[in-house]
């Protein structure tokens, strides 16, 4: 006769995962915290937050940022919506293929991507020389380098990423409904407005904030185009760190927050609007 | 004493109480099966006998030894769950041989032979390479169960093995796995709530409700002598009437705190009225309808205002007719006083 | 039927934008010159140099090991989790959910600085940078591994098969690892890939973390930038052609993996 073995033996197998989260997400997370809220003398304070808001330059970093992340997360999400629909509509053959390119394309983001608009639309960018020769106005005056440049690139590594999250939100509508609205004489905007999309709308609201916390942490693409010269958060907060600057671990690690707390607030948000409309209608 | 002994075994999941105070004997060699409607305790019984459970009072008893607290690996009990569970990555033959290679006290050849004969056993000759994806419903429960077979356990415990098998295999299914206990002489407790399943396989049926056993008995006694209105509701297709009811038809009272139950072949119909003697009441009634069950004609009929099911032998090719009326004859000893459930 | 157009321009467009800049990156790097509106002197030249410069090899295999072994740590340590959870703790899990939700929020430069500005002033080994790149990676790639192997658990009914094993005569130990964990491989290559993909074409970490002292193809890439425009599109050419075999063949090695428990019923 046995007994039930009481050992705890098998805790050991939790120790090394333990062991790995604690001291390399648990512990730099809460050093990153505890240190924005630290001066270079070592005592406690708020100034690192105060000069982020007070001095231009970090000013304008963060709303650079949050402009950049915007604007692209909103052109990614409608061209992906559009796309989305247009795979839900298709045919299988269409739908299949359509979704090898967007796989393929969600892999290419980053420095190779930054590299392939320069020489899609660098100073002597392939379209740029194209546009000098045919006169195109927007083209031959394109300067990649720039917010507008930005813009572009981040919107390119935003619709597959969007594309793929939405095609299954866009799977979840049943044909049926649509059939339902027009037995009651509805349009098919009707459709759209009325069923359609506050169907969809919580899980169009997920994509958004996960598209933009990809575009607002993102690093090498701008780092590859403007390196320092333009104000991006990431690219501010790295310069502390690493780099020809001074160290100042305090001030990055404030910096750092800042960019967490946007990421968070973007997911509350989005949380906060799809709750709303389901009480709505609760 | 009894081969397997529950001692007052009382299991809660939170706030449900699932099995209170279950206190109950099975004899080796039989096919046990333990009947009841879904959430009434029965599968948890068996998952504490198998050692999935431990039980928050009572002891557990298998072939004299107290397991009320041992690992399920040691206590040699063969289980077969409704999902059949096989090992996706095995085929047949490994999936079988599993258990005794474990074990390694058997060498390699027997256990080829032990897994040839089981498989045959199970009429499975043939697949023995293939992978359970390959397998239908019906195949699969047969590895289940030469896998469980091949260890010689015990007692072999079939949780609802075949809700989850097409209706017209289940039948199949049913009849082999008796044969197979039978030959075997093993013992086995069987978890379902299908009461005809109950009906054709068992040597005892222990029907349960809300934790506690309701009646226990051989198969014919639970369908003859119901002993509750839930036993009468759930096995067979009575006609229960409530006292009210039953002196409204018959012009008698029921002992207190009892219902009438009555099966609806017991009752003869006819278009003529008849003169059945003292042991028997006779009724006039309106058929309402029929329904053709197979080889059975079901009648609903209305006395009083209260309805009927009368079950008839398709014999002859003669219907009642809805708005005829019929006379009934229902002797008075198939008429069965059954405690109610307030009692 | 207007509405099958429309779809399919829509499609077209999309997937000309996305392809575009790959195409002409190739093309670029197949010619010797790109001044005016058409490429000129088609050549092979830059792929075959790359191909001979151990300076260009290097970096690639460099890569390859950074990628792949943070991932096989990585899915060891959630394995071992795995099994204390899915066997004796399983009110563990929603914890275990949290802390593999976490990387999400501290992506990229959050935990690059984090880990950096942690280790980089202790003792070694923490202050060695490969050791600090290694684990960080783990982290990083922490949700999809844990998503993958957790989808993988409950689709094929984890604990029920540990049950039957159990049963059988089976310790739970040997149940999990010698039952699930074949049984999820299938599962979990697909994120495995998908780590290593990920991991492949980071920056941020390797150049904050490692930068000079560890030169990935990211890093060589970046080099090259400011230098040869053909040789790095053909950089570019190659290591996008990485990607996909990498995420194509796992996508074939799933697809083979499953083939035994998938395959079409006979009855």
């Amino acid at each position: 006769m046995s007994k039930k073995p009481k050992g705890f033996f098998y805790l050991l197998a939790l120790l090394p995962f333990l062991v790995l989260v604690v001291f390399y997400e648990i512990i730099p997370l809460l050093t990153v915290v505890f240190r924005s809220f630290i001066s270079e003398t070592g005592s406690i304070t708020l100034d690192n937050y105060i000069a982020i808001f007070s001095k231009r330059l970090y000013r304008q970093a963060v709303v650079n940022s949050i402009i950049l992340s915007a604007v692209s997360t909103l052109v990614g999400i409608i061209i992906a919506f559009f796309g989305a629909k247009a795979a839900h509509g298709s045919t299988q053959k269409l739908r299949n293929f359509f979704m090898g390119i967007l796989n393929m394309t969600s892999n290419f983001a980053g420095l190779p991507l930054a590299f392939s608009y320069i020489i899609l639309m660098g100073n002597v960018g392939v379209l740029v020389v194209f546009g000098k020769q045919f006169g195109i106005g927007f083209l031959a005056d394109f300067n990649l380098y720039s917010l507008n440049g930005l813009i572009l690139t981040y919107i390119y590594f935003q619709i597959p990423l969007a594309t793929l999250l939405l095609i299954p939100v866009m799977d979840g509508l049943r044909p049926e409904w649509k059939e339902v609205v027009n037995l009651m004489s509805g349009s098919n905007l009707d459709y759209w407005f009325r069923v359609a999309v506050p169907n969809i709308l919580p899980s169009v609201l997920g994509t958004t904030s996960v598209l933009f916390a990809n575009a607002i942490a993102a690093y090498a693409t701008a780092y590859a185009l403007l390196q320092n010269n333009y104000s991006l958060l990431p690219i501010r907060i790295s310069e502390q760190f690493v780099g020809d600057l001074v160290q100042r671990k305090e001030f990055g690690s404030a910096l750092a927050v800042i960019l967490m707390v946007l990421m968070i607030l973007a997911s509350l948000i989005s949380n906060g609007i799809s709750k709303r409309r389901k009480g709505e209608r609760a | 004493m009894s081969y397997i002994r529950f001692e007052n075994i009382n299991k809660s999941f939170g706030s449900n109480h699932v099995l209170r105070g279950i206190n109950l004997d099975i004899n080796k060699g039989q096919l046990v099966t333990l009947l009841g409607p879904s959430g009434c305790g029965k599968s948890t019984l068996l998952r504490i006998l198998a050692g999935l459970e431990t039980p928050a009072s009572g002891r557990v008893i298998l072939d004299d030894e107290d397991i009320t607290n041992m690992d399920p690996r040691f206590r040699n009990v063969g289980m077969v769950f409704q999902q059949y569970s096989l090992f996706p990555n095995m085929t047949v033959s490994e999936n079988i041989a599993f258990g005794l290679k474990l074990q390694k006290k058997t060498s390699i050849s027997d256990i080829k032979k032990y897994t040839a004969e089981v498989i045959e056993m199970v009429e499975l000759k043939g697949k023995e390479k293939a992978y359970p994806a390959q397998l239908s419903g019906g195949q699969q429960q047969r590895v289940a169960l030469a896998r469980s077979i091949i260890m010689k356990p015990k007692v072999l415990l079939l949780d609802e093995p075949l809700s989850a098998v097409d209706a017209k295999l289940r039948k199949a299914l049913q009849f082999q796995i008796r044969e197979i206990q039978k030959r075997l002489g093993i013992t086995l407790i069987f978890v379902t709530h299908d009461q005809d399943e109950a009906m054709i396989m068992s040597d005892v049926i222990h029907l349960f409700s809300e934790g506690k056993i309701e009646q226990s008995g051989h198969p014919i006694e639970m369908y003859t002598t119901p002993k509750t209105r839930f036993a009468a509701g759930f096995i067979g297709h009575y006609n229960i009437l409530n006292p009210d009811e039953f002196s409204t038809i018959t012009g008698e009272h029921s002992p207190d705190g009892f219902d009438l139950a009555i099966r609806p072949e017991t009752v003869e119909i006819s278009a003529e009225p008849q003169s059945p003697g003292m042991n028997a009441y006779q009724l006039t009634a309106v058929v309402v309808g029929f329904i053709p069950h197979g080889n059975v004609l079901r009648y609903t009929v209305k006395i009083a205002g209260i309805l009927l099911q009368i079950d008839v032998l398709f014999r002859s090719f003669k219907l009642f007719e809805p708005g005829q009326t019929v006379y009934l004859t229902i002797e008075k000893r198939n008429c069965l006083a059954v405690q109610s459930s307030e009692a | 039927m207007k509405k099958n157009k429309l779809n399919k321009v829509i499609i077209a467009a999309i997937c000309i934008y996305l392809v575009l800049p790959l195409l002409l990156t190739f093309v670029y790097s197949i010619f010797s010159e790109w001044k005016s509106v058409l490429p000129e002197g088609p050549t092979l030249k830059f792929y075959v140099h790359l191909f001979s410069d151990t300076g260009f090899l290097l970096p690639i295999l460099r890569t390859f090991i950074i990628s792949v072994v943070p991932v096989i740590i990585c899915t060891i340590l959630i394995l071992l989790a795995m099994y204390v959870i899915t066997v004796h703790l399983p009110w563990l899990d929603k914890y275990m959910q949290i802390l593999c939700t976490i990387p999400y929020a501290i992506q990229g430069i959050i935990l690059a600085i984090g880990v950096l500005s942690l280790y980089s002033g202790l003792p070694e080994p923490l202050s060695n940078r490969i050791v600090m790149l290694i684990l960080t990676y783990c982290i990083v790639v922490l949700p999809y591994l844990y998503r993958g192997i957790k989808n993988s658990l409950n689709s094929i009914n984890a604990a029920l098969l540990l049950e039957t094993a159990q049963v059988l005569g089976s310790s739970r130990f040997h149940a999990f690892f010698a039952i699930i964990v074949p049984n999820i491989v299938p599962g979990i290559s697909v994120s495995v890939m998908l780590s290593v993909s990920i991991l492949f074409g980071d920056f941020v970490i390797v150049n904050i973390i490692a930068g000079s002292y560890y030169t990935t193809a990211q890093i060589y890439l970046y080099r090259l930038l400011f230098e040869s425009g053909q040789t790095s599109s053909a950089v570019v050419c190659i290591l996008f052609a990485l990607t996909l075999l990498m995420t194509n063949g796992a996508l074939s090695l799933y697809s083979r993996l499953n083939k035994k428990l998938l395959v079409e019923k006979e009855e």
